[in-house]
């Protein structure tokens, strides 16, 4: 091992055995003894990596592409089945937070529980003790029995732990989402904190914008194997493109299937509902968006009953941020949304029910939205 | 050696487990930890009250009460660590599954509860001796050594049995079976001498490494006389080929432990 690394990853691979109708009982054994029926799943594929000490690293990837499980193999809790995994250095863990607590003891002893797990002296943790408690904010609260907290205050404890113990290499799995804004932030600026003083981190984490702040570089792991390993802002773009292209696959796949129900939200912006449109005004508008995953879809505004003629698409970049990782590879940012503009005198006075709906290829209605507004 | 270096560097967690262990098992109730006591006490007085009109005079012995208590407070130390001892990575599977530290430190911290829980004990034990008229002498001194053999023993049968524990959960009904057994395979209740003439079974009995440890502990309590060493040191010897060959199980099973719990 170099020593330069803090973590050397050399053909590494990895897989678990799924047993469905696992024969648990000896009864079972006996008699379905030929039977069992053994899935070998491949979690992680010839992994060839090298990190450096001082270097924070993330590790990128959707749900079940082994980034966790690459996580646990540095960490040592599991043993990879061909290929090496070697560290150099205090290696902690941060994977779960508050291990070994105990309910009936008080924050302060369980600071102790905790931090020993980690591997502290006792020594070490008095020295620690009041960074801990002030980086948790209890206060007094840390002489009462853990039980009694909130949970928001054992989070806090057991982060303010955790983030507490001065280790070489710190792993960390998605555990940044802890307490309020501000208690979040607090956590984060210690993280820069330990990324300043040349501390080597590793992180899994979904939050991309957290990652190309805070990274030096980001690994992307794409189903078992090491897809692309640079600069974060390029390795995190070339993975939402691989995720649109695949979310859009899935869909595919599922429509071909006919299981898919696509999903379509539609919404008027403008007029509010019940609101009340003045005659002094020329015009007015009618405006609102429509995302959907069906690429046939057909939209429709419909106002007392006739379909809007002069509808025109613009774009809403707005609502693109906000859907798009719920529909991935759907969306065109400059088709979103809807408008016309009608004259105010076209209208008669009283009430008028507008109408927005969406229809799939079968002309069969799949969402709408429906306002009334008032003409004095 | 690793392992050394390990327990080292591991100091602060051993400390905390065995603290955890012994004031937070009755955290909360009212007697605390009177009860680890007071549970083999209140067994004492059964067998006291009860087992002389089973087996009549002369199963018991002189001085029954006394040679009851000699015999339960060591055996309730062995059987205290195996029952906790072989669950001990199911009942931490949270941990195991999430942390990294080096396994053995649950067991040894098990083991050493067992042991300071046992210490305490003696107290009783003496005030029994005291009691009752037995009295106590300076061969009280071997009362470490003998409780280091037996610490070591039960070190070892945990090592093993906590490992396949994790991979056949059976373990667990057939340790539980075994320890109950093993209560009346050890001259706990009864003396040697009531198995005179039984043969085959008496020499089992008294191949049984708890016949030598009861034996000594009596000796040293209640008989005043020094234990027989030679086959206390016979007993150590085995306890250490079980504690090695032991851990060298638990170490080859340790690996798969976070995927199978």
């Amino acid at each position: 091992m170099e020593n330069q690394n803090a973590i050397e990853v050399r053909n590494m691979s990895k897989y678990f055995k799924i047993e469905y109708d696992r024969a648990n009982t000896l009864k079972d054994k006996l008699l379905f003894w030929n039977r069992g029926n053994v899935e070998v799943h491949q979690v992680l594929k010839n992994i060839n990596l090298n990190i450096k000490k001082g270097e924070t690293v993330a590790l990128i990837g959707t749900n079940g592409s082994g980034k966790s499980t690459l996580l646990k193999l540095m960490t040592k809790i599991i043993f990879p089945n061909d290929g090496t995994i070697e560290t150099n250095g205090k290696l902690t863990s941060l994977l779960e937070l508050g291990a070994g607590f105990h309910q009936d003891f008080t924050g302060r002893e369980n600071i102790y529980f905790n931090a020993s797990i980690f591997g502290l002296t006792r020594k070490e943790i008095d020295q620690r003790l009041d960074k801990i408690i002030e980086f948790s904010e209890l206060g007094e609260f840390i002489d009462n029995p853990i039980r009694t907290y909130s949970s928001g205050m054992y989070m806090r404890l057991a982060f303010s732990v955790a983030i507490n113990v001065d280790a070489d290499i710190l792993l960390i799995d998605e555990i940044l989402a802890v307490g309020d804004q501000h208690f979040q932030d607090k956590c984060y600026a210690k993280l820069e904190e330990l990324r300043d003083s040349g501390k080597t981190i590793v992180i899994v984490s979904h939050s991309l914008g957290t990652v190309k702040e805070l990274c030096h570089r980001a690994i992307w792991i794409y189903r078992g194997e090491l897809r692309l390993d640079g600069d974060p802002v390029y390795v995190i773009d070339e993975y939402l493109k691989q995720s649109a292209i695949d979310h859009k696959e899935e869909i595919k796949k599922a429509k071909q299937k006919g299981i898919y129900k696509s999903k379509s939200i539609i919404n008027i912006d403008s007029p509010r509902d019940l609101s009340i449109i003045n005659n002094t005004r020329e015009s007015f508008l009618l405006r609102g968006w429509l995302v959907t995953d069906d690429e046939e879809a057909k939209l429709k505004v419909i106002l007392d009953g006739e379909e809007v003629e002069q509808i025109q698409r613009e774009p809403r970049n707005d609502v693109y941020d906000a859907y798009l990782e719920q529909f991935e590879g759907y969306l065109d940012a400059d088709t979103l949304g809807w408008k016309a503009e009608l004259r105010v005198q076209d209208l008669k006075e009283g009430k008028h029910i507008l109408k927005a709906c969406c229809f799939d290829r079968n002309e069969k209605e799949v969402t709408s939205k429906e306002i009334e507004f008032y003409k004095e | 050696m690793q392992i050394w270096k390990d327990i080292y560097s591991y100091r602060e967690l051993l400390k905390t487990n065995v603290k955890k262990d012994i004031r937070g098992k009755y955290k909360g109730s009212f007697l605390g930890v009177l009860w680890s006591f007071l549970n083999p006490l209140l067994q004492v007085v059964v067998y006291w009250i009860v087992f002389p009109f089973i087996m009549g005079r002369a199963g018991t012995a002189d001085n029954y009460l006394c040679y009851l208590v000699t015999g339960i407070i060591p055996w309730t130390f062995f059987t205290s660590v195996v029952n906790a001892g072989t669950v001990s990575m199911i009942t931490n599977a949270g941990i195991i599954k999430k942390v990294y530290f080096p396994r053995e430190i649950l067991l040894i911290s098990q083991a050493l509860s067992g042991i300071i829980n046992f210490f305490i004990s003696c107290i009783i034990v003496v005030i029994f001796c005291i009691g009752t008229g037995a009295g106590i002498s300076y061969h009280l001194i071997l009362l470490p050594v003998i409780a280091v053999i037996e610490m070591i023993l039960s070190l070892g049968v945990i090592f093993i049995l906590s490992a396949l524990e994790v991979y056949v959960q059976d373990i667990e009904y057939v340790v539980s079976f075994l320890l109950n057994m093993g209560f009346y395979a050890a001259p706990i209740l009864y003396q040697m001498s009531v198995l005179d003439g039984a043969g085959l079974l008496q020499r089992i009995i008294s191949l049984n490494p708890f016949t030598v440890l009861i034996e000594g502990y009596r000796d040293i309590f209640m008989y005043h006389q020094w234990p027989d060493f030679t086959s206390l040191f016979m007993v150590l010897i085995l306890s250490l080929v079980i504690l090695i060959v032991g851990y060298g199980i638990f170490k080859t099973l340790e690996k798969g432990f976070a995927e199978k719990l």
